[in-house]
């Protein structure tokens, strides 16, 4: 088993307010230099940006996980991970059509960039990211599963747009064995607000939206391998797997 | 066509962004929502939208749908960064002791005073 200095959840200028500094090259070469060698794209609501980030993470030596940020009709943000990026891209195109039907206001948000490895614009993305899926908690999480997606609820200890902030709780069902927490958290303290976590790994992620954010938060992560299947091991603490954040 | 200042009187309301005057303000209509897809993708410009969330995030939906007036209800109060970006985008913030249904209730006799 081997170390990995892990962020698993980083935006690209797909993201509404990102910054269009989040190119592919720029993106890639902060995150050698923050000393993170496993990384993953989690986007709002979109897969579109993983061919090109994860083509220049190859290039360049970084290990790299295709995921996603899913919001769901609760307004929870959920990170899914995948190891096989045609189940990815399936599973986004299901994603897609299930999203409100709302245009990108670019002017409030940002242009919502889809790229490529040599950072040509494919397509100005139209719809709304910043937006709710129709899918709710379960049905997200039911879906992502079909298509070999892990789940992880994003940044738990925020204000918003966090499994506690929409519901009020941390629900039995469904499950999750792994829990993302923000830069700043405190496990301890979230521990004693909400006892059900107690046993239950966490993932500290950065959420970067700008160049300067990008390894803000980190996780050490002792696996076999950077990947999507051994992340949900390491969660359940397989054969001396572990997290430390 | 009310001015936010009548509806503020109806409600005990405080007005949390002083800069901005609720007698010259308008309000065509009324919606309440705790979420804020659905309040993009419903409410309409010039309603006053009446919620229990604070963060930053109702400014910018706000400012998006052109919501002239955020009524917060049970005596919610954001942050100061949050009143600050409110002044600045010209979106007034109410502040009532009253439930979002009462608040309701109340705007929905005003706008319909023959139901």
């Amino acid at each position: 088993m081997q170390w990995f200095t892990a962020d698993l959840h980083i935006h690209s200028v797909l993201s509404p307010c990102g910054g269009l500094e989040m190119s592919p090259q720029n993106l890639i070469t902060q995150v050698k230099k923050k000393g993170i060698d496993w990384m993953a794209l989690t986007d709002h609501n979109s897969l579109a940006n993983c061919p090109a980030y994860a083509t220049v993470a190859e290039r360049e030596g970084v290990y790299f996980t295709w995921g996603v940020e899913v919001q769901t009709s609760e307004e929870i943000h959920l990170l899914i991970y995948f190891d096989s990026s045609e189940k990815g891209k399936k599973f986004g195109e299901l994603l897609y059509n299930s999203l409100l039907p709302i245009d990108n206001n670019p002017d409030f948000f940002g242009d919502q960039v889809i790229i490529d490895e040599n950072e040509n614009i494919l397509q100005m993305e139209p719809k709304a990211l910043i937006n709710s899926s129709i899918w709710n908690l379960n049905t997200t999480v039911e879906t992502a599963m079909k298509y070999g997606g892990f789940c992880v609820p994003a940044h738990i200890d925020a204000e918003v747009n966090s499994i506690i902030s929409q519901l009020g709780f941390i629900p039995d069902n469904p499950e999750f064995n792994l829990f993302s927490i923000t830069a700043r958290a405190n496990t301890e303290l979230l521990i004693s607000r909400y006892p059900s976590l107690k046993g239950k790994s966490f993932l500290r992620a950065s959420d970067a939206h700008y160049l300067s954010d990008v390894g803000s938060g980190t996780s050490k992560i002792l696996v076999k391998e950077p990947s999507a299947y051994e992340l949900a091991q390491a969660a359940l603490k397989a054969e001396g797997r572990k997290i430390v954040v | 066509m009310p001015r936010l200042s009548e509806i503020q009187d109806l409600i005990s309301g405080t007005n949390l962004t002083p800069e901005l005057d609720p007698t010259q303000i308008n309000i065509t209509g009324g919606y309440a929502g705790d979420m804020l897809s659905d309040v993009m993708s419903s409410a309409k410009s010039g309603q006053a939208w009446i919620t229990i969330m604070k963060h930053l995030n109702i400014v910018a939906v706000a400012s998006l749908v052109e919501i002239p007036a955020i009524i917060l209800a049970k005596s919610n109060i954001p942050e100061a960064a949050v009143l600050q970006k409110a002044n600045a985008e010209k979106i007034c913030i109410l502040s009532s002791p009253r439930d979002t249904f009462t608040i309701s209730g109340i705007l929905y006799k005003l706008l319909n005073p023959d139901y």
